[in-house]
């Protein structure tokens, strides 16, 4: 391509902007452009602290995953998928008699005879690795799960809210160590700062205390680590081994073209990221969008308060689930399993995205009082639907009503706690449609949260100067009539009428009527209609009320 | 010395709480839309909340059109909060509503076989303004739960019961009887206040005419 007419496209030229992503990156790595020298060299780069990363790594953690009982028998742990079995980790006592990580079963089993060896439970870690996620997310939204042990924050941004980076660290560490599943396995990560991702994770996993805010520093604090931090393949650790380099430290200070050259553009790349030369964008973790919690109960229970009281640990974690993300969902499933019985299900529907667990609690109270259970229950599963947008509003000052003060949440209160009670369809709104035939004239509506929606258009808004009824029956009732005049409660009077009202022939449901008001002897009126087909029937449809 | 233990005792009995005999006690009121039955309601209307029973030889008399302007206006407030109907006899008649000036998006509908126990929820969770009720049967203790659930939800709480339940005691706090006119020209009702806290004694006679917009 012409560079003239590269200019066309980016009107600033690329050149003006070394660090631009325009450049492409083999640039860098090309030995004409002068590759910095040492360690005083990297000093000279001026970089502004444009990130700071938090890592936590795991130690132990397939250990942990499989929550092995203390096993008197020295443990090691087994990469089930690999086809020549290494030790991936080894506890304590395996440690102790020298066993150690990267050997293969053979080996470990020559120095200890009567080795526990298991396989690895990969699905357990990755669930506890997203658990610490979770509580990570509380602090950034930029969090990503560095596999299998290793979990990156970038947490600038949020130092300001949580009253300062120590103060983050702090709570970020509280957070971890209060968390009921991860206390129970007395799982104990290790934090670590960096302004880059890689070097923050190195320092977490060699176990180094490293609360980095500069830059500069950088580099010099991270060459006592160890090569291994960086977890390169086994290979290439072995070759740099071999060139007599051990630390990240005499990492650093090979030539970079002749390093490119033996170990690939890549790895020079990594090396660049680790000291924050290179950009090193990192996959945001996706969280779970739906709620899920199952509770396997001790024993079997019956007893509804119980089963409440049993549910309220899932239900306390749905509303974390739910305040992390500042979310409310409007449906909720209860699936009881049984011993032999097929699963009940229990489905709450809420008119309003709720996020309260003694809300949902007290919601559910009601929804199963009417349920019947075949069989004890065994097991609870919780599943919530999918999440909305919940709107953050204070509590009032008054009560409801008082002061002319807005309800706040008491209004979807109410229609949820009956609907729990009485299903779905016993709580509706009424709402009218522009239709001449009176019984399609209104329909049931879903209560309106909203007050002062208008009128859909085109609804006749007055039937003037015909008046109609306050109620209407559900079906027209047909009335007695002697010598064509009807009877309700004695002989009815005919005192207004008729309006014809005909209508609907092109749907099956036409009705050709004529109305009339009436009112019997005891002075009630009713609103009744006598057909204009051959039948000639009288029939009650409203009542005045 | 005196005057003040007077001036304590007329504090002392102004209280909404002291009902004395014939004495008009002041509580919280809005009109009724009729003139004639303002006059004759203790406080001048219909009580912003408590409960009130409005009792009919048969439905159809103007039980409803008893309480439109009231249903009419509380549904315009802003902010408004729900009117429930509990397990009304009848579907309520949209059109009808409107053309009273009934805000319909409003207007709850609750079809139960629990009756007392949903009237009791809506009266009592703050989230209405009025709760209209169509009970088969309520012992008076069941009423006096209602009555406290309104004072709590700050809620007007009508009952719709039959007038075969006049003569038994109720702790609501105003009892109306409907009956209709006897000039069958007329569409209204005359109104009767079987207990209030110094209401009229006098039957009232309304004509819905004057309600109908």
């Amino acid at each position: 391509m012409h560079p003239r007419s590269y200019r066309l496209i980016f009107p600033e030229p690329a050149t003006s902007f070394p660090g631009s992503s325009a450049t492409p990156s083999v640039l860098r790595v090309r030995p004409a452009s002068p590759p910095p020298k040492g360690p005083d060299s990297q000093a000279a780069l001026k970089l502004a602290p444009r990130e700071l990363w938090i890592a936590v790594h795991v130690p132990q953690l397939p250990l942990l995953a499989l929550q092995a009982a203390a096993s008197s028998a020295p443990l090691v742990i087994l990469d089930a998928a690999d086809r020549n079995p290494r030790i991936i980790a080894a506890d304590a006592n395996a440690q102790a008699a020298g066993v150690q990580v990267g050997m293969t079963l053979g080996a470990a089993f020559a120095l200890v005879p009567h080795l526990d060896a298991r396989p690895r439970d990969a699905a357990r870690e990755v669930a506890l690795m997203r658990r610490l996620a979770g509580i990570a997310a509380t602090f950034t939204p930029q969090v990503s799960i560095e596999p299998p042990d290793g979990l990156l924050l970038e947490i600038k941004p949020s130092i300001a809210l949580f009253g300062g980076l120590r103060a983050l660290c702090r709570q970020l560490r509280d957070a971890c160590r209060a968390d009921p599943v991860l206390a129970q396995i007395q799982l104990q990560p290790r934090f670590t700062l960096a302004p880059t991702a890689l070097a923050a994770l190195a320092a977490a996993r060699a176990g180094a205390r490293c609360f980095i805010t500069d830059p500069n520093v950088l580099p010099a604090r991270l060459k006592p680590l160890p090569l291994a931090t960086l977890r390169w393949p086994e290979e290439e650790n072995a070759r740099l081994l071999g060139m007599g380099v051990r630390t990240l430290g005499e990492l650093m200070r090979l030539p970079r073209a002749g390093f490119a050259k033996r170990f690939g553009v890549e790895r020079l790349a990594d090396l660049d990221r680790l000291l924050g030369r290179r950009a090193d964008p990192r996959r945001r973790l996706v969280r779970r969008e739906r709620y899920r919690g199952r509770l396997d109960l001790d024993h079997e229970i019956e007893d509804h308060e119980r089963i409440l009281e049993a549910l309220r640990p899932l239900l306390d974690e749905l509303e974390q689930f739910l305040r992390t993300r500042q979310r409310g969902i409007t449906a909720l499933q209860c699936r009881f399993h049984h011993y032999r019985a097929a699963p009940t299900f229990c489905t709450l529907r809420l008119a309003h995205p709720e996020a309260n667990a003694g809300r949902l609690q007290a919601l559910l109270r009601e929804r199963l009082a009417n349920l019947v259970l075949p069989e004890p229950v065994r097991r609870c599963e919780l599943r919530g639907g999918a999440l909305s947008e919940r709107p953050l509003t204070s509590s009032p000052l008054w009560p409801a009503g008082e002061r002319g003060h807005a309800p706040a949440g008491e209004m979807p209160a109410l229609i949820e706690h009956l609907r729990a009670r009485l299903g779905v369809g016993a709580v509706y709104g009424i709402t009218q449609v522009s239709e001449h035939r009176p019984e399609r004239a209104q329909a049931a509506a879903e209560p309106a949260l909203v007050h002062g929606s208008k009128l859909p258009h085109g609804v006749l808004s007055s039937y003037a100067p015909f008046r109609r009824p306050l109620w209407l029956l559900h079906a027209p009732q047909e009335l007695d009539s002697q010598r064509g005049r009807p009877r309700h409660g004695g002989e009815l009077k005919l005192l207004a009428g008729p309006e014809r009202i005909e209508s609907g022939w092109w749907d099956g449901a036409d009705v050709q009527r004529d109305y009339y008001i009436a009112s019997n002897t005891h002075g009630a009126r009713f609103w009744i209609y006598r057909e204009c087909n051959a039948s000639r029937r009288w029939f009650l449809h409203g009542i005045f009320g | 010395m005196l005057e003040t233990h007077e001036k304590q005792l007329e504090e002392l009995l102004a209280h909404p709480s002291v009902w004395r005999g014939r004495s008009r006690a002041t509580v919280e009121t809005f009109p009724t839309g009729f003139a004639a039955l303002d006059a004759g309601l203790p406080g001048g209307g219909w009580p912003r909340h408590g409960l009130i029973e409005i009792l009919t030889p048969q439905p159809g008399v103007g039980e409803l059109y008893l309480l439109l302007p009231a249903l009419a206006a509380l549904s315009r407030l802003t902010p408004a909060r729900w009117c429930t109907w509990v397990s009304p006899p009848h579907e309520p008649y949209a059109p009808g509503l409107v053309a009273h000036g009934v805000a319909l998006d409003r207007m709850l509908i609750v079809r139960t076989h629990l009756p007392l126990w949903a009237q009791e929820q809506a009266l009592r969770s703050g989230a209405c303004e009025v709760a209209l009720a169509w009970l088969p049967r309520a012992s008076p203790r069941a009423i006096r739960r209602l009555q406290l659930a309104a004072e709590q939800g700050r809620a007007l709480g009508v009952l719709y019961r039959s007038k075969a339940f006049a003569s038994e005691p109720s702790p609501a706090m105003l009892r109306v009887m409907l009956e209709p006119l006897a000039d069958a020209g007329r569409h209204g009702a005359r109104v009767s206040l079987l207990k209030s806290r110094g209401g009229s004694r006098d039957p009232i006679d309304l004509e819905w005419a004057a309600a109908a917009a």
